[in-house]
């Protein structure tokens, strides 16, 4: 388990002390995939370097099983973060070793015997799909093919904790669905715990479990990502996460609903059932919903008519059929 | 070319009077280079480390080496020699010949070599550097499996500069301790005022900065891994994953 109690950074400046993060607290469980998501500059990539201690936080603790790395000696620290891989936007591979010397690099620090150090770097490659590049230099290789040994270098030394510094910021949108795909396999399968950074929503979408909200060095929201994408409760995470759907609302007069689905609820076609049911046609001014294993996950604005008693039985439908709705201005 | 044009050119020298004059200018650059580089290496390296900024940053040290660095560097070469004669004279027993040469190359040397090691070093990824300390690199471990070895390719093309540099300083540094064609040059000079055999020596210098110019990229290119070496690996590269 990762604790982050308190953790504050402020950086020196010629007009006093720049806060880059203000009082922050989570706490991220073994298994977890979790994501801090937040607009560029809002302080996610110190963040994410003070939980590893790359920055040192001016105050605060950082637990990591229970350990306070802020107060550990030197030595420690490097053995902690061992356990602790990390990967990066620009993959920062050494540029002057092959992929297979870029994977033994950690082994070798840890003093690996050279031929459990092969067997390992052969084992990770086959693990990120790259065994036939074991000898080209990464000036040879893709965006999506570095991200890759950097994620074999991160899990060489069968670390608890992968950190992901905005992985796959730099890749295409094929590419970040291969590598989050990758990520995804390695927490179930290795049971890695993973702290996910990003600005890109599909990110957090597709893979966290958890999601935590930083805008202005300040965590504004977490929860579990079904919650929080639900009901996004901040100005800055309803623009990250339903962007369109608050310009829609905005734009768009009279009352609204907002529909929510969190795949709880069965396939039930819900407007068509409005209509057949009550007898009301209403409009969906926007929907963004998704089916998988036949549930139905996502929002969708509805106007509401302008008849009370009309907008009520539409209300009642809702309730009836289990479908979480919020009426937007 | 006939006999008679060849002793005419060589003048009284003789071949074997210019070869020998290249043989000790070599020696003395390679040997101070080497000198240089012993003593240069780590003072660059230490130079970056304890740069603010640096991996561990030690501001005190740093500006004192820099200092002194600054101070042999700003003195030229030519003044130096002059000032180290009693220097070289206490620590090697003389100030004329080989030995005295070559120590004062190596004091003019150091320094310069010393900021082209920083420059080169200061080149390596920031982003590669925090990669290996995120692993639990300490910062030995880093000077010696990322920052050498990933400024390599830099550190032979500062290498090639500092070792032409050091042919110039060796040619000057002959007119008053030791040999070499810049000792031949100055002395044909001075007493025969002889044109052919300054230009001689001219033009022998300068075919030895451009084999060491060369060669020099020519490794550092070699060892560069950066670049694609040959065209099919450029076109994986460009298809893509």
């Amino acid at each position: 388990m990762i604790e982050l109690l308190h953790v504050t950074k402020e950086y020196p400046s010629a007009e006093g002390p720049v806060t880059a993060l203000g009082d922050i607290s989570l706490t991220v469980e073994d298994g977890d995939i979790y994501g801090i998501i937040g607009l560029s500059g809002a302080g996610k990539s110190t963040l994410v370097r003070c939980i590893n201690l790359l920055e040192r936080p001016t105050a605060g603790q950082v637990l990591v099983d229970g350990e306070d790395l802020t107060k550990v000696k030197t030595k420690r620290l490097y053995e902690i973060r061992r356990n602790i891989g990390m990967i990066f936007q620009s993959f920062n591979l050494l540029e002057q070793r092959t992929v297979e010397a870029n994977v033994r690099f950690p082994l070798e620090l840890a003093k690996f015997k050279k031929d459990a150090a092969k067997a390992r770097v052969a084992e990770l490659l086959e693990l990120v799909g790259l065994s036939e590049k074991a000898k080209a230099y990464p000036s040879q290789l893709s965006g999506g093919q570095k991200q890759r040994v950097a994620i074999a270098r991160a899990l060489a030394l069968s670390p608890k904790y992968l950190l992901c510094d905005e992985a796959t910021s730099a890749l295409d949108p094929n590419t970040t669905t291969a590598i989050l795909e990758l990520l995804k396999e390695i927490n179930k399968k290795l049971g890695v715990t993973i702290i996910v950074i990003t600005h890109e929503m599909r990110v957090v979408d597709s893979i966290c479990t958890d999601v935590a909200v930083i805008d202005q060095s300040h965590i504004v929201e977490s929860g579990k990502v079904a919650d929080v994408f639900a009901f996004p409760q901040s100005e800055i995470a309803k623009q990250l996460i339903i962007p369109e759907l608050i310009r829609t609302v905005k734009s768009a007069g009279g009352s609204k609903l907002r529909l929510v689905f969190n795949g709880e609820e069965a396939d039930t076609p819900v407007v068509s059932g409005l209509a057949i049911e009550c007898g009301i046609a209403v409009n969906i001014l926007y929907a963004d919903t998704k089916n998988i294993d036949g549930k139905t996950y996502g929002h969708m604005v509805i106007t509401l008519p302008e008849d009370e008693k009309q907008a009520a039985k539409v209300k009642q439908y809702l309730d009836k059929n289990h479908v979480t709705y919020k009426e937007e201005i | 070319m006939d006999a008679l044009l060849l002793s005419k050119l060589f003048g009284q020298l003789g071949v074997g009077g210019f070869l020998e004059g290249v043989g000790i200018t070599l020696y003395h650059t390679v040997l101070s280079t080497a000198f240089a580089y012993l003593f240069g290496l780590p003072l660059g390296i230490l130079l970056c480390v304890t740069d603010k900024g640096g991996i561990h940053p030690i501001i005190w040290l740093n500006k004192i080496v820099g200092f002194i660095v600054n101070i042999l560097r700003s003195i030229p070469f030519i003044i130096l020699m002059v000032a180290l004669i009693p220097v070289a004279r206490a620590i090697v027993g003389t100030s004329i010949g080989d030995e005295a040469m070559i120590f004062m190359l190596i004091v003019a040397a150091t320094p310069y070599v010393a900021r082209m090691v920083e420059s080169s070093v200061k080149e390596v990824d920031k982003g590669v550097i925090e990669a290996a300390r995120a692993i639990g690199t300490g910062t030995f471990g880093i000077i010696c499996k990322v920052l050498l070895p990933e400024a390599k390719p830099s550190l032979i093309v500062g290498a090639v500069i500092s070792t032409v540099t050091i042919i110039g300083y060796s040619a000057m540094a002959g007119t008053i301790a030791g040999g070499g064609l810049g000792s031949i040059a100055v002395t044909q000079a001075r007493v025969s005022n002889a044109q052919d055999v300054i230009w001689l020596c001219v033009a022998l210098i300068v075919i030895l900065v451009q084999i060491i110019q060369e060669g020099g990229m020519y490794l550092a290119k070699r060892f560069d891994k950066r670049v694609s070496r040959n065209h099919k690996n450029k076109k994986i590269k460009e298809k893509g994953e």
